[in-house]
């Protein structure tokens, strides 16, 4: 929605092949500036989540501190940490597990 | 005037939204725009700003230091992209979808600079007027609303239409 073409994470950095195909998940931590309604807003933006799903994930990141919103390749995940860290909001991914 | 303020943002059709600033505010965020495209421009290591470029892998700091060599430029691209984006639209009367989404880049960042260094909490402070914080919690608690306004109006047009996208024949 901004306009600009996404960017092109084609080859996460480092690692083997054999560790592109296990799952990843990415995270998001609660933080004391972000709006609850502006969360909602990205994850439904971002991710296409319905308002329901997006407010649950949120409220999520609002009471346990951190809630897992994505999963997939590493590739996959590294855009949807990318797209968060650009809207601000604290995203980091792990090995799912 | 009454109880009804009239909102700075509101969607009046798809990709369609109208802005009432008044003259103040316009400065307002043309200036911290380029306040803030100065701190960006000098450094992103710095401390201000250090909120903007989070890390990506939090258990593992070599992949992190690959990862943010690999993005940082193209996220201090967007991030500066949003604030030229919205000092050139300050005085605008109506944004489309993609205007208003770099004002709300822009508003969130400013957000989380200026709250980063004031050190907000989630709980409401009280503060003294006379503090040399004062100001800064007022600019805070300013955007603070002009953000939700913008994020409501926003969400009324998550189904609307993606201008980039050509109709299907």
């Amino acid at each position: 929605m901004t306009g600009v073409s996404p960017v092109e994470v084609e080859r996460p950095v480092g690692g083997t092949e054999a560790e592109e195909d296990v799952p990843w998940v990415v995270l998001v931590w609660n933080d004391p500036i972000n709006l609850m309604s502006y969360v909602a807003y990205v994850f439904q933006k971002l991710f296409g989540y319905s308002k329901e799903k997006a407010e649950q994930l949120m409220l999520q990141v609002h009471h346990e501190g951190r809630s897992a919103v994505a999963h997939g390749t590493r590739s996959e995940c590294e855009l949807h940490v990318f797209r968060l860290h650009e809207h601000g909001l604290w995203a980091t991914m792990q090995h799912d597990r | 005037m009454g109880l009804f303020r009239k909102r700075r943002v509101q969607r009046v059709g798809p990709g369609r939204y109208a802005v009432h600033l008044q003259g103040w505010e316009q400065q307002l965020l043309t200036s911290l725009s380029a306040d803030l495209r100065s701190v960006l421009e000098e450094s992103t290591d710095d401390p201000s700003v250090r909120r903007l470029f989070p890390t990506a892998y939090h258990e593992d700091p070599e992949r992190d230091r690959e990862y943010q060599v690999l993005t940082r430029d193209e996220l201090l691209q967007r991030r500066l992209a949003a604030l030229d984006a919205t000092a050139a639209t300050a005085g605008a009367r109506e944004l489309d979808a993609d205007g208003l989404a770099a004002w709300m880049g822009t508003v969130n960042q400013l957000r989380l600079v200026i709250g980063t260094n004031l050190d907000v909490s989630e709980e409401p402070v009280q503060i003294d007027p006379d503090s040399d914080e004062a100001p800064g919690y007022a600019v805070y608690d300013y955007l603070t609303g002009l953000l939700a306004e913008i994020v409501d109006a926003l969400e009324g047009g998550l189904g609307d239409p993606d201008p980039e996208v050509p109709a299907s024949p």
